[in-house]
């Protein structure tokens, strides 16, 4: 888009696997970049401040807010996004969970609260309820209540703890 | 909610960082994690011209000790201090502060060094550095110097630092053997910032007296506070119920808070006095257990 | 009127949702999602005062900044349209209305209110580009609250009007006047609901294409209300609406938020007439803050007559509406139920409500979810509560005493019949699982600790499957609100569900396939469910909203199945030789009943029956293909209701509460996914515990917004949330096919009840009365500070 930037650089990245090199205007936000520059429209700009969770994508195998991140800070970066958790068309775990819980309504949030509970999974296999519910609460979810999200996560927990057990035997 | 056009400069050193601001004129903005930064751009709050991104400074990424110190890159993630072992078990106040910071996302990219530049005084690290009496380490034009942390927070979102510098590192003395931590934080909403924060360290003689404590406050005044006054009421006494309300009387009438939506400024000085009480039972309620043990 | 009986299976069954692998993997489309070829951003400059006269505009400035394609004043945007925006909600006849544009014209009458705009290259630069436009504005003295719009002289919004009042209504029912001459006692209280806002997470949003050459207007709206967008777009535009498609892509929730019909899809197509492009506007997060309606913000007087024994035989009230600015699309609506239910689930023989709407230098008021209700439970319950305090009664005494009896439906109250409901088995069904739960255990160990616990209860009623659209006519409503469904079976055996309805998370593809899926007697995941596109699918009245979109929808989607079954089991009869009466259909086979693997049917054969291999096949008589309509205009809309009882602890050094147990037991007739149902009401509670404890839209003295990002309008996260349970029993509604109710809004309507209840309960040693919402830790340490400590006599 020829928006009157100051300067452009050329970023380099790779999102769900993909290389990507794209000249950008260093105002862009990674959210942006990643919706429209990428394709990735499962990060969903929710508040563009930080706060409700929506843009949440994995850099370099952490989470991060996308619209609180430039895109010329990811040069180099690793980035996963919600397109990037299923096994081909084999929904990942947590998906699984979180479609037979019904823990999501419209979806918005969606994407950015899988991609927390993956992290927090990582970090902590086996989260009580209170520590599932401080988990995602940088992730505001509008519809569901909680409740249902932390069900599917606590049956997530438990199915890919067992995946591991069953990997180390 | 886009940023207004700015130049971006990506430093490849800290000379180059510095050069660039120098270069800038005050128009330019120092970019550390952006956790701050980035939305104030996106609502157009600030507009600077030119970003100076140390996000490539690897060298401003690093846990340090030099014996009777911890010094913290400025460039590291709040949450690698937080998980750092040699901080939990020099500086055990540090994560325990840090853990009330937003969210793991926002640790994920957050530094510890953007944090203490913003000077927000209701932010968890900058009440930490008031605690710890920490160091801060600036590095501009004319090369580094060090700010003590009692001098750095000039108002709300005000430092000591100048336009042409970088706060390149924190140097924090480490905390003495057998002390124990506590924070009491009051928010509307898990992850938000602090109504009001009371951040506190301690250590009990073998006769249960106090030997040492530190204490400090989050969001009751335009820079974080450093509870003195209630210091001094309590070291050397047994800590008893009286002892302890009557310092946290006197952290209430240290405390000059502004009132906002989220609660007037009287509710803000009956907290720190709530607060203060709190931490101080947990403290010494885990300082005479650990005796115990 | 029959009972409806619906037999056991996919309705009513906890199936998965059809909508979820699309979502879940980041496939689902929302309308920022939606990019066309050549398509322009569009970025909307609003007033920075509360109160202004607009001397001038130059958009010079932003016109000649590169990637600038049009800017649109107010002017321009009157030059263009047929009518001012459109208010849908004219209950009271001789309400003053405001008749506003899209942009301002002449006068700016709140924070946030659209002065122009501009479409450009991107949103980045559109942003610019409001910078560079200059406009002159003489301010006026703000009117922010309702009492600085009442008062002697204050500045007129609307300079024509004698004072700030649009419309004023009461309706009574029996004679109010004689009950509280002869009662034994009357309590009376004043009660202010907090200003908030439905805050979908997916902002407003629409993409719109007009072609010059043909007029022909096509929009992406992240709307819950397609038909009357269409048909909205089409006065305001001047277009015929078949010029006019509106397809509506996945919602990020609605909450009442998108049902209204806003400024902003007006100005993208204007811009995209001006520019011959498409044009996006999506709204940020802080123009949602000014721009989204707001709702709730009411001072309600509310006053009860009773005998000693409790017994309440009339009531008064009024709704002090502080509506906005301009009036959106509802009008005085949500304030007009708040009076219109005020009554509640009680058998109130004498009753004398009366609702003000005042305009005042706010943004306008609109749906929320619940829309008036939580605002009549407030009042309702408020004052029961107040009334078994005064009589030393249990308040559930009270409720017991006056809640209507089963027997009594329909029930006429002050203006709506309600259907049906057993009212008392509901609270008995609450108070035993209270009980069960040892909830007052809980509270008196932990009172020995020196914690505070308490119980509180509220019994709401909601109003749902909104309804017969000529009784809606006459009471104002500007629009239908029927539902008209199709399904059909295609060549192959397939079913294709077609519904006006749009899905903004309420899980309608999966209930409408559930309704077909049976029955038709088909597997579940042989049904599609289309919506979202004008062009192509039934219209529906209203919209999706009400809580009207299972219960109508279904219903009428069950009686076109039921025809479109009784000519598959036509067809197989011919086919099979067999009579149709002694056919079923289990997982898309026609058998005779009672022959297992005997002759059989599938839908493929009966599908090709009817489109290609006719001969033979299709009995003479019988049309070509499989398809059915049905369009269902109740003869009444349906009340649901329920009992929320609620566990809080009060921190009385903070005034900080927690919630730590919440139920729900509920009614809502037929369930069809009880799944859904229990989502519906959990994502409704915590709304209502948002609006209970946290959520607030504050303005300054000098009316700006103070609350227009996340980090200061307060949406509930996962940590202030306790865990739901729902407990449901089933009286169904009779006038509706299937027996169905809507439950939609049943969690956001009793919650601040029970709440404000629960936390008086924790502090039994003084006499709390909490009349104002939300209850803060400031406001909350204030309150019980200043209360009286109860005689402990």
């Amino acid at each position: 888009m020829s928006t009157p930037t100051r300067t452009g650089t050329t970023v380099s990245m790779t999102v769900n696997g993909e290389q990507v090199d794209r000249h950008v205007d260093p105002r862009r936000t990674l959210s942006d970049f990643l919706r429209r520059d990428c394709g990735a429209t499962g990060v969903h700009l929710g508040c563009e401040h930080g706060v409700c969770g929506a843009c949440t994508v994995l850099l370099d195998g952490r989470t991060a807010r996308s619209c609180c991140t430039l895109a010329v800070q990811a040069e180099g970066a690793d980035i996963t996004t919600v397109e990037g958790m299923a096994d081909g068309a084999e929904l990942h775990p947590l998906q699984e969970a979180f479609w037979k819980h019904h823990g999501l309504q419209c979806g918005f949030c969606t994407p950015g609260i899988l991609l927390t509970v993956q992290e927090l999974l990582a970090d902590n296999p086996d989260p009580s309820d209170a520590e599932i519910r401080e988990g995602i609460s940088g992730n505001i979810c509008r519809c569901t209540g909680y409740q249902f999200i932390v069900d599917a996560v606590r049956e997530a927990a438990a199915v890919l703890r067992e995946e591991k057990t069953a990997e180390v035997e | 909610m886009k940023p207004a056009p700015f130049d971006h400069v990506r430093a490849s050193t800290l000379d180059h960082a510095v050069e660039t601001l120098v270069a800038e004129d005050g128009d330019a903005k120092v970019l550390a994690g952006g956790q701050s930064l980035v939305p104030l751009l996106a609502m157009r709050l600030a507009q600077p011209t030119t970003l100076v991104d140390l996000g490539g400074l690897r060298e401003l990424d690093y846990i340090r000790d030099d014996g009777t110190h911890l010094e913290i890159g400025a460039m590291t993630r709040s949450r690698a201090v937080e998980k750092s072992r040699l901080v939990g078990e020099a500086l055990p106040l540090l994560p325990a502060a840090l853990r009330h910071v937003g969210h793991v996302t926002i640790r994920n990219r957050g530094t510890l060094g953007g944090s203490v530049a913003h000077a927000d005084p209701a932010a968890e690290a900058p009440s930490v550095l008031r605690a710890l009496d920490a160091e801060i380490i600036a590095t501009g034009p004319g090369g580094r110097r060090t700010i003590a942390a009692a001098d750095f927070f000039q108002g709300f979102l005000v430092s000591a630092l100048e336009p042409e510098e970088i706060l390149t590192a924190i140097r924090i003395p480490k905390q003495a053997a057998g002390s124990v931590v506590a924070v009491e934080e009051f928010t509307r909403r898990h992850g938000d910032f602090a109504l009001v924060a009371v951040l506190g360290a301690a250590r009990l003689d073998p006769a249960g007296e106090i030997a040492e404590v530190r204490l400090s406050v989050a969001g009751a005044a335009n820079t974080p506070l450093r509870a003195d006054a209630a210091e001094d009421l309590l070291v050397g006494q047994a800590p008893t119920p009286d002892v302890v309300a009557a310092a946290a009387t006197a952290v209430a009438e240290a405390t000059d808070p502004g009132g906002d939506i989220h609660a007037p400024a009287e509710y803000r000085r009956h907290l720190a006095a709530v607060l203060t009480r709190r931490c101080l039972h947990r403290l010494f309620t885990h300082a005479e257990r650990s005796a115990a043990a | 009127m029959t009972q409806q009986e619906v037999p056991p299976g996919l309705i009513g069954a906890r199936v998965r949702r059809k909508e979820d692998p699309r979502l879940l993997t980041g496939r689902a489309q929302f309308v920022d999602d939606v990019v066309l070829p050549g398509m322009l951003e569009a970025a909307v400059l609003r007033s920075p005062h509360p109160h202004a006269r607009i001397l001038s505009i130059d958009v010079s400035a932003a016109l000649e900044l590169p990637g600038v394609f049009a800017v649109l004043t107010g002017e321009d945007v009157r030059a263009a349209c047929a009518t001012p925006q459109p208010v849908v909600w004219r209950m009271i006849p001789d309400q003053r209305m405001t008749d506003q544009y899209a942009l301002a014209v002449d006068k700016v009458r709140y924070v946030g209110q659209a002065v122009a705009v501009v479409a450009a290259v991107d949103r980045y630069v559109a942003e610019d580009a409001l910078g560079l436009v200059e406009v002159e504005y003489e301010v006026l003295q703000p009117v922010v609250t309702l009492d600085d719009a009442l008062a002697e002289g204050a500045p007129l919004l609307y300079e024509e009007w004698p004072d700030n009042v649009s419309c004023r209504q009461t309706i009574p029912k029996g004679d109010a006047a004689a009950a509280f001459a002869e009662a034994d006692v009357v309590v009376t209280e004043t009660l202010s609901y907090g200003r908030q806002m439905g805050t979908p997470l997916e902002t407003r949003g629409a993409v719109m294409s007009w072609d010059p050459f043909t007029d022909q207007l096509e929009g992406w709206m992240s709307t819950q209300s397609p038909n009357l967008t269409r048909d909205l777009l089409g006065e305001v535009l001047g277009l015929p609406v078949d010029h006019i498609r509106v397809r509506t892509p996945h919602v990020g929730g609605g909450f009442g938020n998108k049902f209204d019909f806003y400024g902003e899809e007006v100005l993208a197509a204007l811009l995209s007439k001006r520019t011959g492009r498409p044009v996006k506007v999506i709204e940020d997060r802080l123009e949602s803050f000014v721009a989204n309606a707001h709702s709730r913000e009411q001072r309600i007087e509310v006053s009860v007559a009773a005998k000693s024994d409790g017994t309440i035989i009339g009531m008064r009230g009024t709704v002090w509406a502080v509506l906005g600015g301009q009036l959106a699309t509802v009008g005085i609506g949500p304030c007009w139920l708040s009076m219109a239910l005020m009554a509640g689930p009680y058998d109130i023989p004498n009753v004398e409500a009366t609702v003000v709407g005042v305009v005042t230098n706010r943004s306008p008021y609109g749906s929320y979810r619940g829309w008036g209700q939580p605002k009549a439970n407030f009042a309702h319950e408020r004052i029961i509560d107040k009334l078994a305090h005064e009589l030393g009664m249990p308040p559930n005494e009270v409720r017991r005493r006056n809640l209507i009896a089963s027997d009594k439906f329909p029930y006429p109250s002050q203006v709506f019949f309600y259907d049906s409901g057993n009212y008392a088995e509901c609270l008995d069904m609450a108070e035993q699982a209270v009980a069960d739960r040892g909830w007052a255990k809980r509270r008196d160990a932990a009172a020995e600790e020196g914690r505070s616990l308490g119980i509180g209860y509220s019994f709401h009623i909601e109003i749902s499957a909104l309804g017969p659209s000529k009784i809606m006519n006459q009471a104002g409503l500007q629009h239908s609100s029927f539902d008209e469904e199709v399904v059909r079976i295609d060549s192959a055996g397939g079913v294709t569900v077609r519904t006006g309805l749009s899905a903004m998370g309420q899980g309608i593809e999966t209930a409408l396939a559930q309704v077909a899926a049976q029955t038709l007697g088909v597997p579940l995941d042989t049904v599609k469910v289309l919506h979202g596109d004008t062009e192509t699918n039934p219209f529906t009245g209203y919209g999706t909203g009400a809580s009207r979109g299972a219960a109508l929808g279904g219903g009428a989607l069950l009686r076109a199945s039921t025809r479109l079954r009784d000519k598959v089991l036509r067809i197989a009869a011919h086919i099979l030789e067999a009579s149709a009466e002694d056919l079923e259909i289990t997982d898309g086979v026609v058998t005779v009943k009672g022959t297992p693997g005997g002759p059989s049917v599938t839908m493929r054969q009966i599908g090709d029956a009817a489109y290609r291999r006719l001969d033979g096949k299709l009995p003479d008589g019988e049309d070509p293909t499989l398809e059915e309509r049905d369009v269902l205009d109740p003869d009444n809309v349906a009340f649901s209701y329920g009992t929320t009882a609620v566990l809080a602890e009060v921190d009385r050094e903070t005034g900080r509460v927690e919630l730590l147990d919440y139920l729900l037991a509920h009614d809502c007739g037929t369930v069809i996914n009880p799944m859904i149902v229990d989502g519906q009401i959990h994502g409704g509670a915590t709304q209502g515990i948002g609006g209970a404890l946290f959520e607030e839209i504050v303005y300054s003295p000098e009316g700006q917004p103070l609350t227009t990002t996340f980090m200061d309008y307060l949406i509930p996260t996962a940590s202030e949330i306790p865990t739901f349970e729902t407990l449901h029993m089933a009286t169904t509604a009779d006038h509706i096919p299937g027996g169905f109710k809507g439950m939609g809004e049943a969690g956001t309507i009793g919650a601040a009840s029970a709440i404000t209840a629960a936390i008086e309960n924790a502090v039994p040693d003084l006499d709390l009365r909490l009349n104002r919402l939300p209850v803060t830790p400031p406001r909350l340490l204030d309150a019980l500070t200043t209360a009286t400590p109860k005689d402990p006599s």
